[in-house]
C-alpha cells in the first residue's frame, strides 16, 4: 500500500520535473524579450505599421491622407491571397479608415488588372494596394510605405 | 491624468463585482477576502460591459459614462448592505505553513513579472483587429458600437458577431482616460490572470482539502508556454484565456455546489456560466458542456429545479445576443457551414486529419510543455476514481477539446486542416486551467483512492 503512494508522488514530481525542464526556456526567453513602452495612445497599430510598411506615426498619416478623399465614397482594399502580410496591412488599413466604408478583396496574383474593372468609380474614393502591384497604366500613385499604394479614384480616369 | 482615469475605470469594474459578489457570498457570514477580489474581478467585467451595451443603445458620451458609474456605486452599495444584514465578515486566508507561505509568495511574484510582461508587447492580430477594434470604434462613437459596422461586409474581418465583454471593458477604461491608449488597455489581461490564480488556488484547495496543492497548481499555471510566450496568451491580448478562467470559475462552482448543496455557490456558477457567451462565441460550446454535466450533477441530487434556474441567466444572454445580431442586420459571415447531416456526411472523412492536427498540436511542446500529458494522467486517475464529480471533472475537460475538434468537420475553409491548425491553439486554452484543476484533484487522491488504479 506504502509503495503505490509512493509510486504514485514518484509519478507527479517526475511529471512536473519534465514540465518545468520543458517549460523553462520557452517561458524564460519570452519574460526577457522586448521592452516595456512607449506608453503611446496607438502603440500597436503605429508599431505594426512601422514594422511592415515604415510608415512612422501610421495612426495619424494614413487616417489624414485618407481624410483627403472626401468623406464620401468607400475605400477598396486589394491584398494577396493566403499572403498573411498583405491581408495584416490591408486590414490595418480598413482599420484606420473608421467610419468610411471599406471593401477587401483578395486577388491570387501579384498584380490587379481585371479586378479593377470590376469597381464603379462613382461609388468609390480610392483604391489601395497592399503588397500588391497595380497595373502598369494606372496613374496619380501616392505611395504611403513600402508596401502600400493608395489612387484616388477622382483622379484615376483615364 | 491618462493613469488616474485607468485606475477610476479598474476601481469602477471592481466595485461593481464586489457588489455582485458579496450578495451572493454574503449568506455564509464569512466572505473569503481572495474569492471575493478574483470574483470581483470576472464578475465587474461582465457587468460593466453589460451595462455599457444596455446603456449605450439609449444614451453617449458623458451621460453614458455617468449612469454607468452611479450603477456600478449602486450595486457596491447593495453588495455592502447585503454584507451588513448578512453580518458577514471578510476573512483573510493566512498560509498556515512555511510551504505554504513560500507558494503564496511566488504566486504573487508570477503575477507581478506577468503584468510586467504584458507591457512590453503589442496586442497580437485578433487582440487588435478583433477585440480592441471594437472598443475603439465605439469610443469614437460616443460609446456604442454604430450599427453599419455589423452590417459592413468590409470589416467581416474583424468577427463583428463576437460579443462585447472585453471590447466593452476596453472602452470602459477608453472613456475614463479620454482617449483609446493601446497600451495601458493591456493592464485588463494580467489582471484576469491574477484573478486566474487566485481562483485555482482556492477551487483545487477547497476541492481537495490541501491549501498546498491548489498553491503548487497556482505557482505551476504560468509555466505553460502559451500563456506567456505563444500566440493567444494574456501578454497580446486575446479574449481566450479570461474565457477559459470563466470556464474554471463556472466549473469549479458547480463542483463545489454537488460536493456541498451550499446555494452561494450555484449562485456563482449562474453568473460565471452566463458570462461564458457574453466572451466569446465559443463559449455557447463551453456552457452547454456545463448544462450536460450540470444536469446529470444536479440529478443524483435531486436538485434539479435549482439548477435549471441557474440556467436562465445564460439563456438570456445567448438569446438577447443572437437577437441583437439579427436586429442589426448582422453580415452574414461564418467560418462554418450549418451542422447538417448532409455535411456532416460529405466531411466524415475528415476526421482522420482532424484527430491528427489535434494531436500534433497536444504534444507541441512549444505550445504546452508537457501539460497535455499530465492532463492526459489526471484525467486516467479522476475516471479511475469513480467518483461522479471527479468523472465531471475529466469529461469537462476532455468533452470540449473533442467538441472544438468536431466542428472543423463543417470548416467551411478551402483548407479546414489550416483553419483549425491556426485556431485549434488558442482553442485549447479555453480548457487549460479546467485541466490545472483536474491535476490538482488528481494529485490530491487520497491513498485508499490510489488503491483503486
Amino acid at each position: 500500500m506504502r509503495l503505490r503512494h509512493y509510486l504514485h508522488l514518484a509519478l507527479w514530481c517526475a511529471l512536473f520535473a519534465v514540465f518545468i525542464w520543458l517549460s523553462g526556456p520557452i517561458v524564460g526567453s519570452a519574460t526577457m524579450e522586448n521592452r516595456v513602452g512607449p506608453a503611446e495612445t496607438n502603440r500597436s497599430i503605429d508599431t505594426y505599421l512601422n514594422a511592415l510598411t515604415g510608415i512612422e506615426h501610421g495612426s495619424e498619416k494614413l487616417p489624414d491622407v485618407l481624410r483627403r478623399l472626401g468623406k464620401n465614397g468607400s475605400l477598396v482594399i486589394f491584398v494577396r491571397n493566403e499572403n498573411a502580410e498583405s491581408e495584416f496591412i490591408g486590414m490595418m488599413v480598413g482599420y484606420v479608415s473608421w467610419p468610411r466604408e471599406v471593401q477587401v478583396i483578395k486577388v491570387p496574383g501579384p498584380t490587379v488588372e481585371k479586378e479593377l474593372a470590376d469597381i464603379k468609380p462613382g461609388s468609390v474614393a480610392g483604391v489601395v494596394f497592399c503588397s500588391v502591384n497595380p497595373p502598369t497604366w494606372l496613374q496619380n500613385r501616392v505611395r504611403l510605405g513600402s508596401s502600400i499604394i493608395l489612387v484616388p479614384v477622382t483622379q484615376t480616369a483615364p | 491624468m491618462i493613469v488616474l482615469g485607468l485606475f477610476a475605470a479598474l476601481f469602477t469594474i471592481v466595485i461593481a463585482g464586489c457588489g455582485v459578489t458579496i450578495s451572493m457570498l454574503a449568506l455564509a457570514g464569512r466572505i473569503n477576502l481572495v474569492e471575493c477580489a478574483c470574483l470581483s474581478w470576472l464578475l465587474g467585467c461582465g457587468v460593466v460591459s453589460l451595462l455599457l451595451w444596455i446603456c449605450g443603445a439609449f444614451c453617449s458620451g458623458l451621460l453614458l459614462q455617468a449612469i454607468v458609474a452611479l450603477l456600478c456605486l449602486v450595486l457596491a452599495i447593495a453588495g455592502w448592505r447585503a454584507k451588513r444584514y448578512a453580518n458577514a465578515k471578510f476573512d483573510v486566508p493566512r498560509p498556515a505553513t512555511t510551504t505554504e507561505w513560500i507558494l503564496a509568495g511566488i504566486v504573487a511574484i508570477e503575477v507581478a513579472v506577468l503584468v510586467f510582461v504584458s507591457f512590453k508587447h503589442t496586442l497580437g492580430w485578433d487582440g487588435l483587429l478583433i477585440w480592441e477594434l471594437k472598443a475603439r470604434y465605439a469610443f469614437l462613437n460616443g460609446g456604442a458600437i454604430p450599427s453599419s459596422y455589423y452590417s459592413s461586409s468590409g470589416r467581416a474581418f474583424s468577427h463583428p458577431e463576437y460579443p462585447l465583454a472585453i471590447p466593452f471593458t476596453e472602452l470602459w477604461l477608453y472613456l475614463w482616460m479620454g482617449e483609446p491608449n493601446q497600451f495601458w488597455v493591456k493592464i485588463i489581461f494580467p489582471l484576469f490572470y491574477a484573478a486566474c490564480a487566485g481562483l485555482l488556488a482556492l477551487l483545487v484547495s477547497r476541492l481537495s482539502g490541501k491549501r498546498w496543492i491548489g498553491l503548487l497548481i497556482a505557482v505551476l499555471l504560468p509555466f505553460v508556454p502559451s500563456i506567456s510566450a505563444s500566440p493567444g496568451g494574456i501578454v497580446v491580448g486575446y479574449v481566450d484565456v479570461p474565457l477559459a478562467i470563466f470556464y474554471l470559475a463556472a466549473l469549479g462552482y458547480l463542483l463545489l455546489w454537488f460536493q456541498t448543496s451550499d446555494s452561494r455557490f450555484i449562485m456563482v456558477f449562474a453568473a460565471c456560466s452566463a458570462l461564458l457567451p457574453w466572451i466569446k462565441s465559443e463559449g455557447i460550446i463551453l456552457w452547454v458542456v456545463l448544462v450536460l454535466l450540470g444536469f446529470v450533477l444536479s440529478f443524483t441530487k435531486r436538485r434539479l429545479t435549482q439548477f435549471s434556474v441557474s440556467l436562465v441567466p445564460g439563456l438570456i444572454v445567448i438569446l438577447v445576443w443572437q437577437f441583437y445580431l439579427r436586429f442589426v442586420h448582422l453580415w452574414p459571415q461564418s467560418d462554418f457551414a450549418p451542422p447538417t447531416w448532409s455535411a456532416l456526411r460529405n466531411n466524415i472523412g475528415r476526421l482522420h486529419d482532424i484527430f491528427g492536427i489535434l494531436f500534433a498540436e497536444l504534444s507541441e511542446t512549444s505550445h504546452w510543455s508537457a501539460f497535455w500529458l499530465i492532463t492526459a494522467v489526471a484525467v486516467i486517475y479522476l475516471l479511475a476514481s469513480r467518483k461522479l464529480e471527479r468523472i465531471a471533472l475529466a469529461s469537462a475537460v476532455v468533452g470540449p477539446v473533442l467538441l472544438y475538434s468536431l466542428i472543423y468537420v463543417f470548416s467551411t475553409w478551402s483548407s479546414y486542416s489550416a483553419h483549425m491548425m491556426s485556431s485549434v491553439p488558442r482553442l485549447l486554452l479555453h480548457v487549460m486551467p479546467a485541466g490545472w484543476l483536474a491535476i490538482g484533484l488528481a494529485l490530491s487522491q487520497s491513498k485508499r483512492e490510489i488503491q483503486t488504479l
